[in-house]
């Protein structure tokens, strides 16, 4: 989640309060409290409230919230003769654009930082990383009107941000860092696009970086902000990022985008309210407060929403909401956002909880419930619960185990190869964690019961006994003593196996109706070795699953 | 000082008459060989004779050193740190990853990271928004204390075995640097010598001075282990069962065990058992489509990459009916016929038919939805999620968790709360309290935070009301509420663990010692 950091002086000259109340009631406004320091309080937002991702838009908020200005915040806007052709070749690489001018601003270090990390968290965030919104932001003095979005050979030149010497685009994807950490939107493009003034000076390089040339610096006074992309979010990306310079003091102009087929102009920013439709008894359905239209009214207005009621004919349950929601606002894409927000508007601290009633019976799963006996019975025969993960490795599986590899699932991009696959078998897992734990105390005597993937999703029991004495007539005694207690010692059959993972001439399946269910005997001592342990160890491992039989329709179907 | 001869046992009466012959202090071994008792015998009366005052005890350790496995690697080729150095001294600034491939593990490297940080050998810094290490000198100071400790390594490696600590070249911190990291083992012997006590002035009958002491040693028959002879013969009536010293505790003993976050995880099911809900159990491997897609969750959301998400690389058709399929998409294109728009965009069948590991286990809630239109429904399940986290002491790839929903007539978000409120009250905490929260698919949403008393207010769940861009493809028509608890945080707040690596990489001896029913416990 995005990090905004509030210097106290901003924050509480944007808003007119305290630090101690921002802090108290920032919470219940969705934020959480990351970090203080000495002159700031590092907050998080949530991804969907792009607008809150800048001091001057967490001061807007609040101003609502805490009711020293609530409502909508409308911002004047006024044409700046300015206009942005759109040529025809960009409109296959990247076909939005979007362009308004800010004037009149006073920029100190950190006003310029609070831009810089807005225009960042709005790249990440809405925009998926530049991919479908870039913004950048120009000093207007720098150029000459009117500009150009076209799309250009890779190996046009310029200067780019942070550099002195002019470079190639293609050099620039090859070796400026942002070149290098966004180069791969345009890894099919043949052209790239690029923003141009009337002299053919070039502004940026969209969505990888600006020219040195409208560096933003202290002495800039008016902004060009040009925003691209691949789908419409560039608009409330223009949106928010001039907003939030009209909190500094800016004053917003419109620019004219001139589509190339037909000519047609859009005016951006457009910052006019969206407006939507709700009925109070939604309202009251969903949230379960018994609230009325007018509450609701002020609830929207400390959410920063304008709400007008219309009086239904009946009941006050048929009032309607018409709700202005303002054009910063990217969040809002069903009545039921609205909603939300009168709910916050009116405080979640505020909300008695209450249970619904029923008629219902609970219980737990069948499968759980068996596996709670599972456990009891090895407890009672001395065995100690673990729990471990069900990825794993080729290695830990097989390899250690002297076992053959089988057809296994794998993970398509593993964080290491220690959890590459979803395991196969439990026992592993247990002589690794007694190879953990090798300067404890023995006897050690673990299991464990958990599921493991063959085909399809299954549960296994394994257990593993490990110090100096330990042999296959205690494991057998072990394996004697489960099947007993799962009743079915009378119809299993114990056969030799050739698993290698045992000492041949020591290791045995267990066979339930001609089905092998099991297996067990003393590890081998190459597999002890391969554990660094030094301990003879016994072990078991069986499929529960098959012991009692879960009805087909039950089976949890491995999907590969 | 002085005692009466009817006080002492017989074997401390034995022990008591060897000292009286010896000029200097004994071991318990050493007055084992003299009287042919056993050494815990003569131990044990030692010990009695010390609590009467007759006998001084003094006690001398030494300490002896071995290497462990780890120990053992480093002292061949060297500290990680002190390799990792080396390559930040030459190149001045690297990554981590390049550090890795330096050290050949990333174990190591973690290691190696973590000491030149402590020891400020090195620093990071945001570079590209990447973190990178960045050289920051190394005093001589540090430098000699890292030799040193290499120095140890490597002749713990030469000698092979238990070296004693007189033998090291160093001061005592460093071993304990060593120890702390199980670099090396440490064992303590401990040594016992007993004496007579000064100022002791026997006033036993004199005329038995000649051997000792002389105390009578054979006054009754004392007997230690009772045997089913005598009981059957009734002799034990003629013997004198040996009075045991009661305070001293005896071997230590285990009882097998439930893993401690299997209780927790049981408790929590009979609390929602209890509360009416039904438990359900689906598959870890799931569709794309159950995981995000039908959860309107758009397809390019970051949490979707596969940086965040294990896929299996493997696309299956969809298990849907086809009638879903086409409403999911409606309703992620442009709303379909709900008052919403929609995420825009075009929505792709094929990254719905990716295979993956569950992100969480709404994919089986969802399921039972699809299966259950019909209300009341109350369900809740418990199972293994997967997100691509590297292990760390918060961190793992996979754990579990808990997740819920109520569908039914007349359900609302008061509901929800107070469904939340009575979990946590149940589960031991008696201040809950509700903070907005965001999750593409819920509206309400709303994150469920408990008071503690070490760390304040933590946050342990989300929660919320499905939105109909949710139900209404599944054919739901009315409200469903769901909650996602995340039970690692959970357990680690009930069992006091700092590393949550704990409950699935264990440590016998915590488990050994964990207490399985604390009274003052919740």
């Amino acid at each position: 989640m995005p990090t905004i950091r509030l210097f106290h002086e901003d924050i509480e000259r944007l808003t007119g309060v305290d630090i101690d109340t921002v802090r108290e009631k920032l919470p219940f406004l969705g934020a959480d409290l990351e970090r203080d320091g000495e002159d700031f309080t590092d907050v998080e937002f949530f991804p969907n409230r792009p607008d809150l991702f800048s001091v001057e838009g967490v001061a807007r908020a609040l101003r609502a919230f805490l009711n020293i200005q609530p409502g909508i915040s409308s911002y004047e806007t006024s044409p700046s003769g300015i206009e942005m052709n759109v040529d025809d070749a960009v409109i296959d690489v990247r076909p939005y654009v979007v362009c308004g001018v800010v004037r009149d601003l006073e920029f100190d270090e950190r006003a310029i930082e609070s831009l810089m990390n807005l225009q960042e968290h709005i790249h990440r965030g809405i925009g998926r990383n530049r991919r479908k919104v870039s913004i950048g932001v120009h000093d207007l003095s720098k150029v000459k009107p009117d500009f150009r979005y076209t799309a250009v050979d890779p190996d046009f030149s310029f200067v780019p941000l942070d550099f002195k010497e002019k470079m190639t685009m293609k050099d620039i994807l090859e070796r400026h860092p942002k070149g290098i950490e966004y180069g791969f939107i345009l890894k099919d493009a043949d052209r790239y696009p690029l923003i141009v003034d009337y002299d053919g000076n070039v502004l940026s390089f969209p969505p990888i970086i600006n020219a040195e040339l409208t560096r933003v610096t202290e002495e800039t006074r008016d902004l060009f902000i040009e925003v691209t992309g691949t789908d419409e979010n560039v608009f409330v990306a223009l949106n928010i990022v001039v907003c939030a310079l009209a909190e500094r003091g800016g004053r917003v102009q419109t620019v004219k985008v001139r589509s190339p087929q037909d000519g047609a102009v859009i005016e951006t920013p457009d910052l006019n309210p969206s407006t939507h439709e709700l009925r109070l008894s939604e309202v009251r359905a969903l949230t379960g407060l018994d609230i009325d239209a007018e509450t609701s009214v002020k609830c929207c207005a400390r959410m920063g929403l304008h709400a007008d009621v219309v009086r239904g004919d009946g009941s006050e349950g048929d009032d309607v909401l018409i709700v202005k929601v303002p054009a910063y606002r990217c969040d809002i894409l069903h009545p039921w956002d609205i909603i939300e927000d009168i709910a916050i508007g009116y405080g979640y601290d505020r909300i008695v909880p209450t249970l619904p009633k029923t008629d219902v019976v609970g219980e737990e799963h069948a499968e759980e419930r068996r596996n709670r006996r599972i456990r009891e019975m090895m407890i009672g025969l001395g065995f100690m619960e673990v729990q471990t993960f069900t990825l794993s490795s080729e290695r830990k599986q097989f390899t250690l185990m002297r076992r053959r590899s089988c057809e296994v699932v794998r993970v398509a991009h593993p964080i290491s190869e220690e959890y590459e696959m979803l395991r196969c078998a439990i026992m592993p897992n247990l002589i690794d964690v007694l190879s953990m734990n090798k300067h404890r105390e023995m006897p050690q005597r673990i299991f464990e019961i958990g599921t493991v993937f063959r085909g399809e999703e299954r549960t296994n029991l394994a257990a593993v006994s490990m110090h100096a004495h330990a042999n296959f007539a205690e494991i057998r005694s072990v394996v004697d003593a489960i099947l007993r207690e799962f009743g079915i010692a009378d119809i299993t059959v114990i056969k030799p196996s050739d698993d290698d993972a045992f000492i041949k001439g020591r290791r045995a399946i267990i066979m339930l109706n001609d089905r092998e269910i099991g297996v067990f005997g003393e590890i081998h001592p190459e597999v002890i070795r391969n554990f660094s342990l030094d301990h003879p160890i016994i072990g078991v491992e069986m499929d529960v699953d098959a012991i009692n039989a879960r009805p087909p329709s039950q089976r949890r179907r491995c999907l590969c | 000082m002085s005692v009466r001869e009817s006080e002492l046992s017989a074997r401390e009466r034995i022990v008591l008459n060897v000292f009286a012959a010896a000029d200097e202090a004994l071991t318990t071994d050493e007055i084992a060989r003299r009287t042919g008792l056993k050494e815990d015998a003569v131990s044990q009366a030692a010990f009695m004779l010390a609590e009467k005052g007759i006998v001084a005890v003094k006690e001398r350790e030494s300490r002896f050193y071995r290497l462990t496995e780890e120990g053992r690697e480093y002292a061949e080729r060297g500290l990680p740190e002190r390799r990792a150095i080396e390559v930040l001294m030459r190149e001045g600034t690297c990554s981590f990853e390049h550090l890795r491939d330096h050290m050949g593990s990333e174990r190591e490297a973690l290691i190696a990271v973590n000491w030149l940080l402590k020891r400020g050998w090195a620093r990071t810094k945001k570079e590209c928004g990447k973190s990178v290490f960045v050289f920051a000198g190394v005093s001589e100071d540090s430098m000699s204390e890292v030799e040193t400790e290499e120095r140890i390594l490597r002749l713990l490696l030469e000698r092979g075995g238990f070296v004693e600590e007189e033998a090291l070249p160093c001061r005592k911190e460093l071993l304990k640097t060593l120890k702390a990291r199980k670099l090396v083992e440490e064992k303590v012997r401990k040594e016992r010598f007993f004496s007579l006590a000064p100022g002791f002035k026997p006033e036993f009958k004199d005329e038995k001075a000649a051997i000792g002491f002389g105390l009578d040693v054979v006054m009754e028959h004392e007997v230690a282990q009772m045997t089913p002879e005598m009981i059957r013969t009734g002799s034990w009536k003629e013997v004198k069962f040996k009075e045991y010293d009661v305070s001293i505790p005896s071997e230590k003993i285990y009882p097998a065990k439930i893993h401690p976050y299997q209780r927790l995880v049981d408790e929590m099911r009979r609390i929602f058992a209890e509360m009416g809900f039904k438990e359900i159990k689906g598959a870890i491997i799931q569709h794309s489509f159950w995981n995000f897609d039908a959860l309107f969750v758009p397809q390019d959301h970051p949490a979707r990459e596969m940086q965040d998400t294990f896929y299996l690389g493997v696309r299956k058709p969809l298990d849907a009916p086809a009638e879903l399929v086409r409403r999911v998409k409606e309703v992620h294109e442009h709303g379909g016929s709900l008052r919403s728009s929609g995420w825009g965009g075009r929505w792709r069948e094929e990254i719905a038919e990716e295979l993956l590991l569950r992100t969480h286990t709404t994919a089986v809630t969802l399921r039972y939805l699809a299966s259950h239109k019909e209300p009341p429904v109350r369900v809740f399940c418990i199972g293994r999620v997967y997100r691509r986290e590297t292990v760390d002491p918060t961190h793992l790839p996979e754990f579990d968790q808990l997740e819920g929903i109520v569908m039914d007539e007349n359900v609302s978000f008061r509901h929800l709360l107070g469904i939340l409120q009575t979990f946590y009250r149940k589960m031991g905490f008696p201040q809950v309290r509700f903070r907005p929260g965001y999750f593409p698919y819920t509206e309400p949403s709303v994150e469920v935070e408990v008071m503690t008393e070490k760390h304040g207010w933590i946050e342990l769940g989300g929660a919320g009301i499905f939105r109909e861009e949710v139900t209404h493809p599944l054919g739901i028509s009315h409200r469903v509420l769901a909650w996602g608890l995340g039970i690692g945080r959970l357990a680690m707040l009930k069992l006091k663990l700092h590393d949550i690596r704990q409950l699935y990489q264990p440590d016998i001896d915590w488990l050994r010692h964990a207490p399985s029913s604390p009274i003052t416990g919740d």
